[in-house]
């Protein structure tokens, strides 16, 4: 089934630290870009939900008509966000959760400046390959 | 939802009509107009006009056969229902009508005759009123009966309207509305039951029939106010509706399609109206979301898209004004956990702008389509013409062509072809522009105010581009700058691309090149996810006009910066329009804040902290581009805030430049200025420092191409802030400087020092002060190369041991007492320095101030400064001396100052003590009285008229020999009375020096001549000086009740073997290494080896008791030989002395 899938993760000052078309649909009319506003869009109502809740997993959080915006509050405050076709919670939960762990193994090493953009294509792989297990 | 018809915004209101006695009517029509649930009436004056309710009913001829209809739903239904089609009718008549004249009660027959055959065929349900004037004018039985009978109805439908009475007026009209709602409701809930029989028997020949069916009976519940039924009926509709779209042949596809959507459309309103008002947000948004999704993919064949955009914003327009009317009623107990299992809904779709936002962007969507579908139209129905006389027809969402041929109007159906062209043609006449730009602004207000800035920032985009489509490239470009700062800010650099890219192209429309060069010149900078948008290339319009983010594209866009800078022609020929703008050179200004700062950033550092002036300095300029192609700079000038440092770098294949000889900058060659990408470029330049003071390095200028000039602030290294953009995982952080030391802590700016002084202050000492001396410390001024003018001496003495002040607070503000003072500053030849009489001259206890007298080169000039102590402290001294080097305006600003300290110890010289010797007590026995007084060891008891030798020591404590003049004892006015006082050895040849640490003692004798029991004897005066120096009188306060040297007490114990005179306890003084002898006559009573009574001796200010040994103290005694023995015992020494 093709899906459509834009995978972000923005640290604490809102600056996106990593993008990742992931979906499967072919990219005619819905450009990464147009992704992005929409999830851009979608840190106007994280923020406020954020502090409402000790979850990480803030569920969808915005629509933009058929897209749903889901959000991951990961640790000191970066945020994952992914904008993803109307679907069950809990493929979105377990991605997330596993993003969760390779960024986590990402903060920890000691090289890495927290907040500065995520090249490495090692992480990237396993992204997409989460995805597309999950998604 | 302005555009909707009234009667299907309303609820739908009972009719009722009334015929007859006109001047009724109003009163009766405002009582039901006021009930509740409301009623319309239609009034009709007289029974001529009844025909007017038979009207509709004749349309149909029943003994048809059924035809398949021909649309899905009748544009004026619900109108007829509203306004034409009562529930009931009321015949009025006045009692006199009926009762009176035959002839008006054949006319009343007919009248009512005529009323029930208008109305027969239908529900239409009759009610005959009776008018009286009064309550009492009862009419007869048989009359009522009659007329009841003539009208066929019940006799509850047969009502007395009584006039003149205001009771019975009201009374008799109540009656009326209740029998019409009982009316109405029956009405209506019959002909509900009467459609709704055909939908469960599915009886009827077509799908359209069935929706139509729906439609009427919810249109009949929401009369009769039954909203669940109604709710049920329009779902069913809809869902018959949508299952309709695959199967319907009977129109065209894309008119089938457009009428489909348009009793869609009405459908949909009706159930969120009804949602809405039921206060169902919740529901009524779920609603809205399954409508949406049931008809988003329902486009229809590409050349009628724009239909369907259209269609769709208008959904959300519509939902959004719906929200908007009824947000007052929004729940509050929604949960506020949006996006759970119990809210599924986000915030924002509680938010018509949210609606509003989306119906703005499917607008655009139709604008699009539009724009798509003309181009392929202009093409194919040039021939064909767009058909003339194109109008709405009866059925909703349905269009025919008028066809006029001679005097008979016939209407025809449209083909899909006729019926596209007409639709584009009328879609065209209209600027969606407006209408988007008026949406998006209507979101961007309500969000803003909402605080949500993001979701602001994109409706505010979504203006700015649809300013850009229609060509209004300033208003464009403002918002766009607006919406640029929060995406830069935050970082989202793919948005920020596309913006940038709007705003270089409003720039080069609205003719602006150095916006232009700007813009692109940061777009080149911008860092970029690899990857990202590569394969979406063939979108031009959606991606805009910047193209779509790749590394190729940001060097493109850097070289055509370079050909516009060139007034190159570009291959697209796109540059030309800059010629005139273009100034000579284009400046650009980069500052901390800036964005451009990714462009070209300055690292000034200097590599030392503080320099002499004009001793020359290292200094590194470091220059970082982001650029993606290397950048060559033509000449770099680093400029400073002292002009004079300015200095300029030219590129060596660079044509030697004109030089302007007027600026007095240095100018240096270098071999090669160009900077690669997200390298550092350094510089290491030794420049002359200036004058003293702050010398900091301002900016950088580079000028690239000849013509682009860029400015920037130069920034320190150790205060510089990183690229918030650019901080990659990978991207090893490069250092402005090679120097690491110089790269975290290295400034922009350094301290040029003052010119060393030429000119030496010496403070001497004579080793430590005196207490009551004037201690005197010279200073000598003494020019090695500079002359001083206007010089000014600053003495300050401040507590060596911190604290500053030479008094405790408590002191100062009693005042007078200090402990150090600073007397007097005098000069060498003695004179008080009387020539400067306008000269600054100052002196308080510890701060003094003295101007120095204009020296020229080479001389000295030396003064004392007069310090006396009045405690022993140590105190330092500070002399700083101040003086500019001539006595010019400019000169006498710069000041040099010399600073000299010294610390000087304050000490006592002579430390006085003293002690009596008194004649010895001839009383063997001393009273009880004295010996109590005797514990007060500040008395002392002195003889009366005896000679009492007094002896006063004076050690020299300080380390230099001391001259004693004079040591007397000034006896006070008591003193003179009651004792005189002597002089035994006096000082012989003038005075005696004692050298450190000897001791002069002075011997007197004092008698006194009166008993008292308390005087004092006088002053101990010391004249003394330094054995080289003067000296003066020191006074020391002398009282007789000091404490004593040594005291002791002893006490005899009683021995079994002796009998002894004297007294058991005494007590006496003794002199430091003196003997003190205590006698007693002892008699033996037996002989032998006798035990000697015990002494034990305490000393009094110490405690410590003395018991000789029983050795010591054990005598032989003889038998009888010798008559007595004497012993003298206990030599008492000094026990303990510290």
């Amino acid at each position: 089934m093709a899906s459509t899938a834009c995978f972000v993760i923005v640290s604490k000052n809102d600056i996106p630290i990593y993008e990742a078309e992931v979906g499967s649909a072919p990219k005619k009319e819905d450009l990464a870009h147009q992704h992005q506003f929409i999830l851009h869009a979608a840190l106007d109502v994280v923020q406020d939900l954020a502090w409402t809740t000790n979850a990480m997993f803030l569920r969808s959080v915005d629509r933009f008509s058929d897209l749903v915006v889901s959000v991951y509050d990961s640790v000191v405050h970066t945020r994952f966000m992914l904008l993803h076709d109307p679907r069950s919670d809990d493929g979105i939960k377990s991605f997330f959760q596993e993003v969760h762990e390779l960024y986590i193994k990402i903060f920890l090493n000691p090289l890495y400046l927290p907040g500065s953009r995520i090249t490495s294509s090692h992480f990237d792989t396993k992204v997409r390959a989460l995805a597309r297990k999950y998604l | 939802m302005e555009d909707y018809p009234e009667e299907l915004r309303m609820t739908p209101v009972s009719l009722v009509s009334i015929v007859g006695c006109p001047e009724l009517h109003p009163s009766i029509s405002a009582a039901l107009s006021s009930q509740q649930p409301p009623m319309n009436t239609l009034a009709l004056p007289d029974f001529s006009k009844a025909s007017i309710l038979a009207r509709s009913g004749k349309a149909r001829d029943p003994l048809a056969p059924p035809q398949a209809p021909a649309g899905i739903l009748k544009k004026d239904w619900l109108l007829k229902h509203r306004t034409r089609v009562p529930a009931a009718v009321a015949a009025l008549f006045r009692a006199d009508q009926v009762s009176g004249d035959p002839a008006q009660w054949l006319q009343a027959c007919s009248d009512l005759e005529n009323l029930k055959s208008a109305i027969q065929g239908k529900n239409t349900k009759l009610v005959v009123v009776l008018v009286q004037a009064q309550a009492s004018d009862e009419l007869s039985e048989d009359v009522t009966v009659a007329l009841r009978k003539r009208a066929e109805i019940d006799s509850r439908h047969m009502i007395v309207l009584v006039e003149q009475d205001e009771t019975e007026w009201s009374r008799s009209l109540s009656k009326l509305k209740n029998v019409f709602a009982e009316l109405c409701s029956a009405f209506y809930k019959e002909e509900g039951r009467r459609i709704k029989a055909r939908i469960e028997k599915r009886n009827f020949s077509s799908v359209e029939l069935s929706i139509r069916y729906c439609f009427k009976v919810a249109v009949y519940a929401e009369f009769r106010r039954d909203w669940p039924e109604a709710l049920k009926f329009y779902e069913e509709g809809v869902r018959v509706l949508r299952e309709m779209i695959g199967t319907s042949t009977r129109l065209p596809p894309t008119q089938r399609l457009v009428e489909i959507k348009a009793v869609a459309e009405q459908f949909h309103f009706k159930i969120s109206t009804l949602l809405l008002h039921a206060g169902k947000v919740v529901e009524a948004i779920l609603w809205f979301r399954k409508h949406i999704r049931s008809y988003e993919r329902v486009v229809g064949t590409p050349e009628v898209a724009f239909l369907h955009w259209e269609w769709f914003s208008r959904q959300f327009l519509v939902f959004g004004e719906l929200i908007e009317t009824t947000a007052a009623t929004v729940p509050d107990t929604l949960s506020p956990r949006f996006g759970t299992a119990d809210n599924a809904l986000t915030e924002w779709e509680f938010q018509p702008a949210y609606y509003y936002q989306l119906a703005a962007t499917y607008l655009r969507e139709k604008r699009y389509a539009i724009e798509c579908s003309s181009s392929v139209a202009n093409l194919t129905t040039e021939a064909s013409g767009i058909p003339e006389s194109v109008m709405p027809s009866v059925y909703v969402g349905q269009y025919v062509r008028l066809f006029e041929q001679g005097d008979t109007v016939s209407v025809l159906p449209l083909s899909d072809t006729e019926y596209t062209s007409y639709a584009l043609s009328e879609a065209e006449r209209f600027q969606d522009s407006y209408e988007i730009i008026a949406l998006f602004r209507k979101a961007y207000e309500s969000f803003q105010s909402l605080g949500a800035t993001r979701m602001a920032s994109a409706c505010s985009r979504g203006m700015a581009i649809e300013y850009y489509a229609a060509g209004d490239f300033s208003n464009a470009k403002q918002l766009f700058d607006g919406v640029a700062g929060l995406y830069r800010q935050e970082g989202w650099t793919t948005l920020l691309w596309e913006n940038l890219g709007y705003l270089r192209e409003c720039s080069r429309k609205l003719n602006f090149p150095k916006d232009f060069i700007s813009y692109s010149l940061e777009m080149a900078a911008l860092p970029l996810f690899s990857g990202s948008g590569e394969e979406n290339r063939e979108n031009k319009i959606k991606s805009g006009p910047g193209g779509s983010p790749t590394i190729s594209r940001r060097e493109n866009i850097q070289q055509e910066v370079i050909n516009v800078l060139k007034r190159k022609q570009a291959p697209d020929g796109t540059n030309d329009e800059f010629d005139n703008a273009m100034e000579e050179t284009t400046h650009l200004d980069i500052d901390q804040i800036s964005p451009l700062r990714m462009v070209l950033t300055a690292s000034v550092a200097f590599h030392d902290q503080s320099v002499k002036p004009g001793s020359p300095l290292l200094i590194s300029v470091s220059l970082l581009s982001h650029l993606p192609s290397p950048v060559v700079v033509d000449q770099l000038e680093v400029q400073f805030n002292q002009s004079d440092c300015n200095f300029v770098v030219h590129s060596a294949q660079e044509d030697s430049p004109p030089l302007d000889s007027n600026l007095h900058d240095q100018v240096v060659q270098a071999t090669s200025l160009t900077l690669f990408t997200n390298k550092w470029m350094r510089l290491t330049r030794e420049i002359k420092s200036g004058q003293s003071g702050k010398l900091e390095c301002l900016s950088v200028k580079a000028t690239i191409n000849k013509h682009l000039v860029i400015c920037c602030h130069a920034e320190s290294p150790a205060s510089m802030e990183d690229f918030p953009l650019w901080k990659f995982e990978d991207h090893v952080e490069t250092l402005p400087t090679k120097d690491n030391v110089l790269a975290f802590s290295g400034q922009k700016l350094i301290q040029v020092e003052e010119p060393d002084a030429q000119v030496d202050l010496v403070l001497n000492s004579a080793g430590s002060a005196l207490v009551g001396e004037i201690f005197i410390v010279p200073a000598t001024i003494l020019s090695k190369g500079h002359a001083v003018h206007s010089g000014e001496l600053k003495i300050n003495l401040v507590d060596a041991k911190g604290g500053g002040l030479l008094m405790s607070p408590r002191e100062a503000e009693e005042s007078e007492s200090h402990d150090v003072e600073l007397l007097g500053v005098s000069t060498v030849d003695g004179k008080e320095l009387k020539e400067e009489v306008d000269s600054i001259r100052k002196i308080q206890y510890s701060f003094g101030v003295v101007s120095v007298p204009t020296l020229s080169e080479g001389d000295s000039w030396s003064c004392k400064l007069e310090i006396k102590w009045h405690r022993a402290k140590s105190v330092m001294l500070y002399v700083s001396l101040g003086y500019s080097l001539g006595s010019t305006e400019e000169e006498a600003l710069l000041r040099l100052n010399v600073h000299r300290s010294l610390q000087i110890e304050g000490q006592i010289p002579l430390l006085v003590t003293h002690q009596l010797l008194r004649p010895f007590r001839r009383e063997p026995l001393l009273l009880s009285e004295i010996r109590s007084l005797g514990g007060d060891d500040k008395k002392c008891s002195l003889a009366m008229n005896e000679s009492n030798m007094f002896i006063v020591n004076a050690r020299n404590c300080t380390e230099v020999p001391l001259r004693l003049h004079s040591m007397t004892i000034e006896p006070d006015d008591d003193g003179k009375q009651l004792c005189s006082v002597q002089q035994v050895s006096g000082i012989s040849n003038g005075h005696a020096v004692i050298a450190p640490s000897e001791e002069y003692k002075g011997i007197f004798s004092v008698n006194p001549r009166a008993s008292s029991s308390n005087f004092h004897l006088g002053d101990i005066c010391l004249n003394w000086s330094r054995d080289s120096s003067l000296g003066e009188d020191q006074e020391t306060h002398v009282i007789m009740k000091q404490r004593l040297p040594e005291e002791i007490k002893y006490s005899l114990v009683d021995s079994q073997n002796f009998v002894f005179s004297g007294a058991h306890n005494h007590a006496a003084f003794i002199l430091p290494k003196s003997e003190h002898i205590v006698s007693h006559k002892l008699v033996p009573l037996g002989s032998g080896s006798q035990q000697l009574p015990r002494i034990t001796i305490t000393s009094v200010r110490y405690s410590a008791a003395l018991t000789p040994s029983t050795s010591a103290a054990t005598v032989f005694v003889y038998p009888s030989e010798p008559k007595f023995n004497l012993e003298t015992s206990c030599s008492t020494s000094d026990e303990c002395v510290s």
